[in-house]
């Protein structure tokens, strides 16, 4: 028994190990891009008009002045404890820009999520119970469909629908979720699934193979060698198995669905990290950028490193040796 | 049962082959002819209805939509095309390596490039773009480095795989060197997984294109490209819809085309599509 | 009354509907009557509707398959006309199957108590306790020494034969009438095949079950049914008591089957090369260790392989053969120290499959085994040396434009054999290169060793499990335990009688099996 402990901590161990260089080397990854390119914070911060004194000045308030690797770690600590400097262009906090725009972009996120989970399971399910058959064909022939449309042209079309047919606004509504959370909701939930519906299929398209495979593997023959009923063996056996690899897809899935939402809140004009990205783009607001470069893959970082975790609590090959 | 699994990879293959082939004929075509000058704006002619003049009609600028159609899958094909160039010399010299040698420098190799897929792909290109200058080069280079990291896996695990058989062993043991047993032996070995990952990066990277222009980074006007035409007439479309469905089709087309040809050329892989 | 068959299968007609309408016959009026408490065998090639037979009583077949006449009676009920819930509860309660594969037949993520519990479960014992209690006391059964712990493992923790220990307990779990072994031990090497078989009879005996054993491996059944029938091509051909069967075959069907399946090296006269063993040995290994990472495969092994010998290397599967066939080669790192004379050995492995490169031509190959062994010269000396070891590795139709899967397997074998021969090697190891081959291109493969060795004077490295060709061809053999060299001397001697445990199991189990 201390032998198979010893290498569970192990595993977990090793993973966090490789959590920790990861982050290191995204961390070093953005400030560098950031380091390499031409014109910095100060002389963006003063505009065009300001005087070379004026720009040195602020270089040295900034501490833009001091070597790379000093700007680095300072950068890197500022980021640990939630501080990742002031935005050139909105002259307030970077962290307290990405707080105040983070609801309406992880909302729809999780929104998407859910979306996915609760519409690809189930469909997945039938289809792979009976593969060639009336609802699987055409399961599959709309994965296959919808898997293929952008998500912008999705919205462009579903706000072009429901304006003509319904007569509904979609484009601009928006609510604090402090004001009314239920409307809050209300306003996310058409943007989220436009994001949700290639990632719907794309998931149906994975389980259903996947359960395919389990259908049809020894083991679930065993299973029903044993006298188990099929619905008992879908629940004791195929999702179960169809979870060890669908963890890592929808984690994969849920970083696609947080870059689409970036552009799907742009089209239905709401104020997101998406809008906040293309402003600081607009105005090459670089502490703006690299903040919320380096926030968004800690989020992506950490998906990962938990999609690693739950697989290897799900299949115990992985963490038991 | 064989036969409906043969069956439907020969429809995808077809359907997706007519699909593309709509484009690629846009694309041919707009090489020698357009009907109107794509860029040339005309008051007089603004937001016509399609009609046997306009075939798709007119856009907020009187400039002819067919003619900027045509004029933008050139760019769309030209930038998916030479993206995947890039990102498939990168996944090759760095997933073969990777897979082969396995050890510390596949720890490193690899530990790379899942940092680099750790930056949502779509704000790594935004801003690599936003940084170095909106323009078509640019565009393509930011998408061949963010797609890079996924054929390096594609690669990888196929050369993990292969590098197991006998017939490698069998090379190892004869002493060819390494960069001829992974450019001569794996190589070749490994174009059955790398063929429908090509043409699913083609389709993936052109999603990413689209979306990049539709935001303002990706292809500069006047040039056209669909997802800027997209962009451009979201405030006419409940009075043009013209304007958005012909853009948003085509580049449909585009995409599932890819995406169907890549199921049609799936060999032997398990993974989808196959009705037991 | 209890009726005198406890099965039996009635002009059963079985296929599947396959391109445009038409339909593949896979059992032809299959009629199977199987007495209580007995231990029947079926055997047949693979195709010929053996494993459909066992799907159809248990019920398991793919969904495309027709049943279009027939029945099964299983204790005097015909089981097409029950309906599927019924079916169900009979299937592990009393109707028991067990398949090949033990590696892949058993839930991964789960305990083996788990797995094993649903049997229980579905069947009706509500109480936990109950269910545990019987679990153990059914891997103790099978010959588990601790089953507690067997309980608690995964099966990727356990080998493939106390997985298949494991499956066969579930299968005998609530004592069913009826076990139905389909190739169970086909994917097992002889040592535990013999325990699996020893143990399914003694659960016949002990627990009266009646065994239904399918298999394509006559020596399996040959010491272990009481009657055999032979299947060929959907229907029973024959059938009689075991003995009679395979020494009086009745039709050349039977007869054929059995030829195929006993490769005779002794008929075959191989001659070997006279082996010096005052010369300084062609390849010399001292104190070898090799391991994956921490795990140590092999300890502290010597090894001397003599100028012109063909030397046996022998010993269960895991016990790290193949471990230091790849050391040998250097493909593996290894601690100690290897010497070979006369540069890189030759290789040949087990799978005719995988030998060669599906994407080159076998000129390709040989071409490139040339330019490896740095023998190459111009063009024409190039091509005759290439067409000179063709024919000599028996591919007189120079077959150098063909692709690999235009091949079959003794020829893709040839031709690795060939690309060895081209460097001129002094030493080659050959790893098991018989034992994915069919008998006549295995007896083809075993002369050509033997001429090379003859005419060449290689040296080369036999790894094999079949100790007829051992005995046959090798001097000197080597026996193989838990990655060291358990002992070594001259075949006819350690054949006859081992000294070590490890050498003695290994002859054991082949003088059951095989009957040495």
């Amino acid at each position: 028994m201390r032998g198979k402990n010893n290498s569970t901590i192990r595993y977990f161990l090793v993973r966090l190990i490789e959590l920790l260089i990861t982050l290191l080397l995204v961390s070093f990854m953005t400030f560098a891009a950031f380091s390499i390119i031409p014109g910095d914070a100060a002389s963006v911060i003063l505009g065009p008009d300001a005087t070379p004194a004026q720009v040195e000045n602020l270089r040295q308030e900034l501490g833009l002045d001091k070597p790379l690797y000093v700007q680095y770690f300072s950068w890197l600590l500022g980021a640990f404890t939630g501080n990742l400097g002031k935005s050139a262009a909105f002259g307030v906090s970077v962290s307290e820009l990405i707080a105040q725009r983070l609801p309406v972009t992880l909302g729809m996120s999780v929104i998407a999520l859910i979306m996915v989970v609760v519409i690809s399971y189930p469909t997945a399910l039938i289809s792979a119970r009976r593969p060639g058959r009336l609802a699987d064909q055409i399961c599959s022939v709309l994965g296959h469909v919808l898997f293929a449309i952008p998500p912008f042209v999705l919205s462009l079309v579903m706000i072009l629908l429901t304006s003509s047919l319904f007569g509904l606004v979609t484009v601009g509504r928006y609510t604090k979720p402090s004001e009314n959370f239920f409307s809050f909701v209300g306003c996310l939930l058409l943007p989220s699934f436009c994001i949700a519906l290639p990632k719907i299929a794309m998931t149906f398209k994975f389980l259903r193979s996947t359960m395919i495979e389990q259908n049809a593997s020894d083991h679930v023959r065993t299973a029903k060698s044993h006298g188990l009923s099929d619905l008992m063996i879908e629940f004791r056996h195929v999702l179960p198995n169809s979870n060890v690899s669908a963890i890592t897809v929808i984690s994969l899935v849920l970083s696609d669905i947080l870059g689409g939402s970036l552009i799907v809140e742009q089209v239905f004009n709401l104020p997101g990290l998406g809008r906040l990205l293309l402003t600081g783009i607009a105005r090459r607001d670089f502490p703006l950028l690299s903040g919320m470069i380096l926030y968004l893959a800690l989020i992506t970082v950490l998906l990962y490193f938990l999609a690693d975790i739950l697989t290897a609590i799900a299949d115990p090959r992985i963490r038991i040796k | 049962m064989n036969r409906r699994y043969i069956d439907s990879r020969r429809i995808f293959f077809i359907t997706g082959g007519i699909l593309l082939g709509i484009v690629i004929l846009a694309f041919l075509v707009s090489l020698f002819w357009t009907p109107y000058d794509p860029n040339t704006t005309n008051a007089a002619t603004r937001l016509l209805p399609p009609s046997a003049e306009h075939l798709m009609g007119t856009d907020n600028f009187g400039r002819d939509v067919f003619s900027r159609i045509l004029s933008a899958s050139k760019y769309t094909i030209f930038i998916s095309f030479s993206g995947v160039a890039i990102a498939l010399v990168i996944g090759t010299l760095t997933g073969l390596p990777a897979g082969y040698f396995g050890g510390i420098s596949d720890r490193v190799i690899m530990l790379l490039m899942n940092s680099v897929m750790c930056f949502p792909g779509i704000l790594l290109a935004l801003v690599a773009v936003a940084v170095a200058g909106p323009s078509m080069f640019n565009v393509v280079w930011a998408l061949g480095i963010v797609f890079g990291p996924t054929f390096a896996r594609v690669y990888r695990s196929g050369t993990l795989e292969i590098k197991e058989r006998d017939y490698i062993l069998h090379a190892r043991v004869m002493g060819v060197n390494p960069v001829r047993i992974m450019a001569a032996h794996i190589f070749p070995n490994l174009m059955s997984q790398i063929l429908p990952a090509t043409v699913i990066g083609l389709a993936n990277m052109t999603l990413f294109e689209s979306a990049m222009s539709y935001l303002g980074l990706g292809v500069q006007p006047p040039e056209a490209s669909f997802g800027k035409m997209l962009s451009d007439s979201q405030a006419y479309m409940t009075r043009a819809p013209w304007l958005i469905i012909f853009p948003a089709l085509m580049l449909v087309f585009y995409i599932l085309g890819l995406y169907f040809i890549s199921e049609g050329i799936r060999v032997n892989n398990s993974r989808g599509g196959i009705v037991r | 009354m209890r009726p005198s068959r406890l099965l039996e299968i009635k002009n059963l007609c079985l296929g599947f509907p396959g391109r445009k309408g038409t339909y593949t016959e896979v059992l032809k009026h299959l009629d199977i009557s199987v007495r209580p408490g007995e231990l029947l065998g079926i055997i047949g090639n693979s195709g010929s509707g053996k494993s459909m037979t066992a799907l159809a009583v248990t019920g398991l077949l793919p969904r495309e398959a027709i049943i279009t006449e027939g029945e099964i009676l299983f204790d005097g009920e015909d089981l097409l006309k029950m309906k599927p819930r019924s079916r169900r509860a009979l299937l592990g309660n009393d109707i028991g199957i067990v398949f090949q594969e033990p590696r892949t037949a058993l839930d991964p993520l789960m305990r083996v108590g788990r797995n094993l519990e649903e049997i229980l479960t579905v069947h009706g014992v509500k109480d936990k306790e109950e269910r545990r209690s019987k679990i153990i006391s059914m891997l103790s059964r099978v010959n588990f020494d601790d089953p507690e712990d067997i309980y608690d493992r995964f099966p990727h923790q356990l080998s493939g034969g106390q997985r298949q220990r494991i499956l066969i307990a579930g299968a005998a779990l609530l004592s069913p009438k009826l076990l139905i072994c389909d190739e169970v031990t086909s994917a097992l090497d002889t040592v535990t095949t013999v325990e699996v078989l020893d143990l399914l009879r003694s659960l016949c005996i002990e627990m009266k079950i009646t065994i239904l054993f399918i298999s394509h491996d006559l020596s399996a059944v040959e010491n272990f049914c009481d009657r055999v029938m032979v299947m060929n091509d959907g229907h029973i051909i024959d059938c009689d008591n075991t003995y009679d069967i395979l020494h009086t075959p009745r039709n050349e069907f039977t007869a054929q089957l059995l030829e195929n399946a006993k490769l005779n090296p002794h008929s075959l006269n191989l001659v070997t090369a006279d082996c010096d063993y005052s010369a300084s040995p062609v390849m010399t290994g001292r104190s070898l260790s090799v391991g994956y990472g921490k795990k140590t495969i092999i300890s502290s092994m010597d090894v001397d392989i003599f100028p012109r010998e063909i030397l046996g290397l022998i010993g269960c599967s895991g016990c790290g053969k193949t471990t230091l066939a790849k050391a040998i080669c250097g493909l593996l790192p290894y601690q100690g120290e290897i010497n070979i004379k006369g540069g890189r050995p030759g290789t040949v492995f087990q799978d005719p499959v995988s030998c060669l490169n599906p994407s080159h031509t076998v000129l390709w190959h040989m071409k490139e085994a040339l330019r490896a062994s740095g023998r190459s010269k111009d063009k024409a000396s190039d091509m005759e040396l290439i067409d000179k070891v063709l024919v000599e590795v028996g591919l007189e139709s120079r077959p150098l434009n063909r692709y690999p899967n235009e091949l079959s397997g003794g020829q893709r074998q040839r031709v690795a054999i060939g690309m060895c021969l081209i460097a001129e090697p002094e030493l080659i190891v050959a790893d098991e290169p018989f034992s994915s081959l069919d008998a006549t291109s295995a007896a083809e493969i075993l002369k050509l060793l033997a001429k090379i060795n003859r005419e060449r004077g290689v040296a080369i490295l036999l790894i094999s499990h079949n100790l007829h060709i051992i005995r046959a061809l090798c001097k000197r053999v080597i026996i193989m335990n838990r990655g060291s060299e358990s002992e070594t001397g001259m075949t006819s001697e350690i054949l006859k009688s081992p000294s070590s445990i490890a050498g003695k199991a290994l002859l054991e189990a082949e003088r059951k099996l095989h009957g040495m």
